[in-house]
């Protein structure tokens, strides 16, 4: 579905009532379409100046807006327009090519047809403009290059022929047609009277564009059905749609807990949950643009800069068709556009400097989209000359956003995440665009607004890496539920790093206070705590000591513990907005209905770590980790306790870990499974207890290749960092043996448990069938 | 009340009220003004709203502010299920909380009075007069005075 957010009406027949405005507006909307698609050709004409396709798309683009004028009575834009048509209908026929001076000549034009159209816009009016100037430069530009270079022309005249004699490839058109026809069609569906008028304009244009006039005939079949498989959709509306089906779903769950008795209320019911997990699903892909309507105005926007700075900047783009939610593809369209100018200012050096340091004069900029999970992944990365962490420091130590204590305490990515903060920045000089002070927090700030994070990454004289981390939609949130003093909360998910769980007694005995402000130690460091009861001034409705749970959350840079009763399951929420009264709390970002149809308010992390006098923590405990790896080759192992010795599996093979009762152990040729979900879990059983015994297990999920595998263990104790052995006499590193916490420890070898045989399960059972290949689950 | 009196083409013709329990007292609402009537739905409370705030309700996919009018008056809160007349203010839907929804009846505009002079200041910004029914008193309730957002400028938290 195709849809702009100016576009608030829909393409319907109707009577010939509708007045010239509504005429006018559908121009608009599509001469806007027709520019920005002549503004991606423009810059690509540069690299490929004899492209023919995408000099007849320009030339197209232009003598669209110029047909349409000339009845809807806009002359100064049907003079410019035409002016543009002549240059473009030179290039396209091959007599002309495309050089720089021809290209930033079209850019000016594109530029002065955009604010003639803006003008009628907001006033109805072409308004004033140095037409003359224009229109006597693209004249210039006619003649300046047919003249003079006249061996370019002849190799342009002899390719043609090559190509075909008539001009543009037959199957290139249709496609590249499409966004014009609408309006045909259109002003046919609205106004049959006004048929005449609406063609003559173009069948004048035809007389005097002999060359376009042949595949005019073929399009017009084509288009039509384009312009009825696509409908303008006010996004209002596609709202409202989200909301009801929101409410569909509320309503489903409810029926789902009522029907359980009647059978066929249960089928039926089910239908309906299924149709209503469609229907949403459909509602909010109607919801998502690719980046590249975003993507798009970065080539314009980068050769514009490197022309003023001048650098030379190659662009490459990729991932264009990844999509996001429309609203959060506007939030980012600031932040980006801020990310990108700062990467050709900042980053790409200029030509002779590049040179001097033994790289290609042409930088490179590099966007990248791609989704991971749940989230879009936007990558702006270039290689120019990278940060200095010591630049770095000493700004931040100029600027005093630190002290000089603390700063020798960081970590060099920590010192590089200090470019985030408020009022930093490293340009030599203000320029003219970038460098005012104002600029990654900027960028920051708008990114955590919508649930993104953004992370930098630099070397110095290698260049610079800046990723957006932006969730899928806006609308749905996946967030834990967590209980305080009975009550429900929304916690979003993003800004949780880990949950504690602390037993009566250890509330007691591990929460320490200091003056007042009670902190945890975690790994060592000290946390913060914040109890939401008394944030929220609840009643305590009990003096007994409880179970307390710690989520430790991560709102813009600041580290904290929210001490909650208990948890709930991750839910993903739909958030709905609070009236003014509520958001003058200042601690809910929303309110959510959830699917028991128990309604929740929605944490804002960063509000309450602001009202908490949370600070600014730069020491990031997961980073360090990060840090300590590349230092020391050592990595992280889950340490288990099995039989009686300890046992450990790289924590970064683990998946996930379940408490299992032993029963649920099934045995296939001597091999120890699981079922899980209707798949199949090879089990290395470390617990060193018998198999007949009753009770449960810790079942540790593991990756191992493509496969998964399970480690069963007695219980899992701690996540540590290994250290490695050598045999006592060589250089030798141990296999398998690896120090943690001052212990050796094996570490269970994943590739050694043994794969599955052929089997297929059977009424419940196991049973082995060693013809099978694939495992199915026949039901019983 | 001149916009109430609006409401009906001519000053003989009856207005339609809808009468709703609070307390002791019989209130009035014009019927034109209400959206919906939700009966006892479930609400959520809010920590640390305004005292005025009744708790959150669901609303055909939006979330409700309520308002008490109970705590507005002052009156004990009691643990009885509410019903919630729905209205639409300045900053979109609100619910007004009351102990229980009466009838809808109408009364003439000629029965109208405005507020005792010996009502308490509070009583007398919340109520905009009242109607003399054959057996008792009708409070009139003016949905625009009971807006979240103009109680966040009028009334004390």
């Amino acid at each position: 579905m195709r849809y702009k957010g100016k576009a608030a009406q829909v393409l319907v027949s109707l009577p010939d009532n509708v007045s010239v405005d509504e005429l006018t507006r559908e121009f608009l909307i599509e001469s806007q379409e027709s520019l920005d698609r002549m503004e991606r050709c423009l810059t690509k004409l540069e690299e490929r100046p004899d492209d023919r396709e995408l000099l007849a798309e320009i030339f197209r683009a232009v003598h669209t807006i110029k047909g349409t004028t000339g009845f809807l009575g806009f002359s100064r834009l049907e003079s410019v327009a035409h002016a543009g048509e002549n240059l473009l209908g030179l290039l396209r026929d091959g007599k002309l090519l495309a050089n720089a001076d021809i290209v930033s000549g079209l850019l000016v034009l594109l530029d002065m047809l955009r604010e003639i159209l803006g003008s009628i816009e907001s006033t109805g009016h072409e308004g004033q403009g140095d037409d003359v100037s224009m229109i006597r430069r693209l004249h210039a530009l006619q003649h300046s290059v047919s003249e003079g270079d006249g061996e370019v022309e002849s190799r342009r005249l002899s390719g043609e022929d090559a190509i075909s004699p008539k001009g543009e490839p037959e199957n290139s058109i249709p496609k590249k047609k499409k966004a014009r026809k609408p309006r045909v069609k259109a002003g046919a569906a609205i106004a049959p009277l006004k048929d005449a008028e609406i063609v003559k304009p173009q069948q004048e244009a035809k007389a005097i564009e002999v060359y376009q006039a042949e595949p005019q005939t073929a399009h017009v079949r084509t288009v039509v059905n384009a312009a009825e498989s696509t409908l303008r959709v006010d996004v209002d509306l596609l709202n409202r749609m989200m909301n009801l089906v929101g409410e569909l779903v509320l309503t489903r769950n409810q029926i789902l807990q009522m029907v359980s008795t009647d059978a066929s209320l249960a089928m039926l019911s089910r239908r309906l949950d299924m149709v209503t997990a469609d229907l949403r699903e459909t509602v909010m892909k109607a919801r998502m643009q690719p980046v590249s309507h975003v993507f798009s105005k970065f080539p314009r926007m980068v050769r514009d800069l490197a022309q003023q700075l001048n650098k030379r900047v190659r662009l490459v783009m990729e991932g264009q068709e990844t999509e996001l939610d429309k609203s959060l593809l506007e939030a980012i369209k600031d932040p980006l556009t801020h990310s990108v100018r700062n990467a050709i200012d900042h980053g790409i050096e200029v030509p002779h400097v590049r040179e001097a340091a033994g790289k290609d004069p042409e930088g490179m900029l590099r966007l990248r989209a791609y989704q991971e999970g749940s989230h879009v992944v936007i990558e702006v990365s270039d290689d120019g000359g990278g940060m200095k962490v010591e630049r770095i420091r000493d700004k931040a130590l100029e600027r005093k956003l630190i002290t000089r204590e603390r700063s020798a305490q960081l970590s060099d990515r920590e010192l590089m995440q200090l470019i985030f903060l408020p009022g930093f920045s490293t340009a030599e000089a203000i320029t003219n665009v970038s460098g005012r002070g104002v600029g990654m927090d900027v960028v920051r700030t708008n990114v955590e607004k919508i649930g993104g994070k953004v992370e930098i990454d630099s070397r110095a004289g290698k260049g610079t890496t800046l990723r957006l981390r932006i969730p899928l939609t806006l609308a749905i949130v996946p967030a834990l539920i967590v209980h305080s003093r009975g009550q429900s909360f929304a916690l979003p998910q993003g800004a949780l790093s880990e949950l504690v769980h602390l037993s009566p007694k250890q509330v007691e005995a591990q929460v320490e206070w200091m003056e007042g402000a009670a902190l945890y130690r975690l790994r060592g460091k000290l946390l913060p705590l914040v109890f939401m009861g008394s944030l929220l001034k609840q009643q305590e409705n009990t003096t007994e000591p409880r179970d307390a749970y710690i989520a430790v959350l991560n709102a813009e840079g600041r580290r904290y513990g929210l001490v909650v009763d208990s948890l709930a399951d991750p839910e993903e929420i739909v958030v709905k907005p609070l009236s003014s009264v509520l958001k003058q709390i200042g601690l809910f970002s929303g309110a959510t209905v959830l699917g028991n149809g128990e309604m929740a308010l929605i944490l804002d992390p960063g509000a309450i770590a602001t009202q908490s006098n949370i600070g600014m923590a730069l020491e990031d405990d997961e980073v360090e980790v990060v840090d300590t790896s590349e230092k020391n080759g050592s990595a992280e192992y889950l340490l288990m306790q099995s039989a009686n010795e300890h046992a450990a599996v790289p924590l970064e093979s683990v998946l996930r870990i379940e408490r299992i009762p032993r029963a649920q152990m099934e045995w296939l040729s001597g091999v120890p499974v699981l079922r899980f979900e209707g798949t199949l879990l090879p089990l290395k059983d470390r617990t060193g207890q018998d198999a007949s015994q009753d009770g449960e297990m810790t079942v540790v999920v593991c990756r191992d290749g493509e496969r998964h595998v399970g480690v069963a263990v007695a219980q899992v104790l701690d996540v540590a960092f290994g250290k490695q052995l050598n045999e006592a006499g060589t250089d030798a590193v141990t296999h398998d043996v690896i120090l943690l916490k001052n212990r050796v420890t094996s570490i269970v070898d994943l590739r050694h448990i043994p794969g599955l045989p052929g089997a297929r399960l059977r009424q419940g059972e196991l049973t082995e069938t060693w013809e099978a290949n694939g495992l199915i689950e026949v039901p019983a | 009340m001149p916009q109430l009196a609006l409401q009906t083409t001519a000053q003989d013709e009856g207005i339609e009220m809808c009468s709703v329990v609070i307390g002791q007292t019989l209130y009035g609402v014009p019927v034109m003004r209400i959206l919906e009537i939700l009966g006892k739905p479930s609400k959520q409370p809010v920590p640390l709203a305004p005292g005025y705030i009744g708790g959150l309700v669901h609303y055909r996919g939006e979330v409700l502010t309520a308002v008490s009018l109970r705590r507005l008056l002052n009156m004990p809160a009691h643990d009885a299920i509410e019903d919630i007349l729905v209205f639409e203010g300045a900053d979109g839907y609100f619910g007004l909380l009351v102990d229980e929804v009466g009838e809808v009846m109408t009364v003439l505009p000629a029965d109208f009075e405005g507020n005792p002079s010996t009502l308490d200041d509070r009583r007398k910004s919340l109520f905009a007069g009242t109607y003399k029914l054959s057996n008792a008193l009708l409070v009139m309730l003016d949905p625009e005075r009971l807006d979240p957002v103009c109680l966040a400028e009028t009334a004390p938290a």
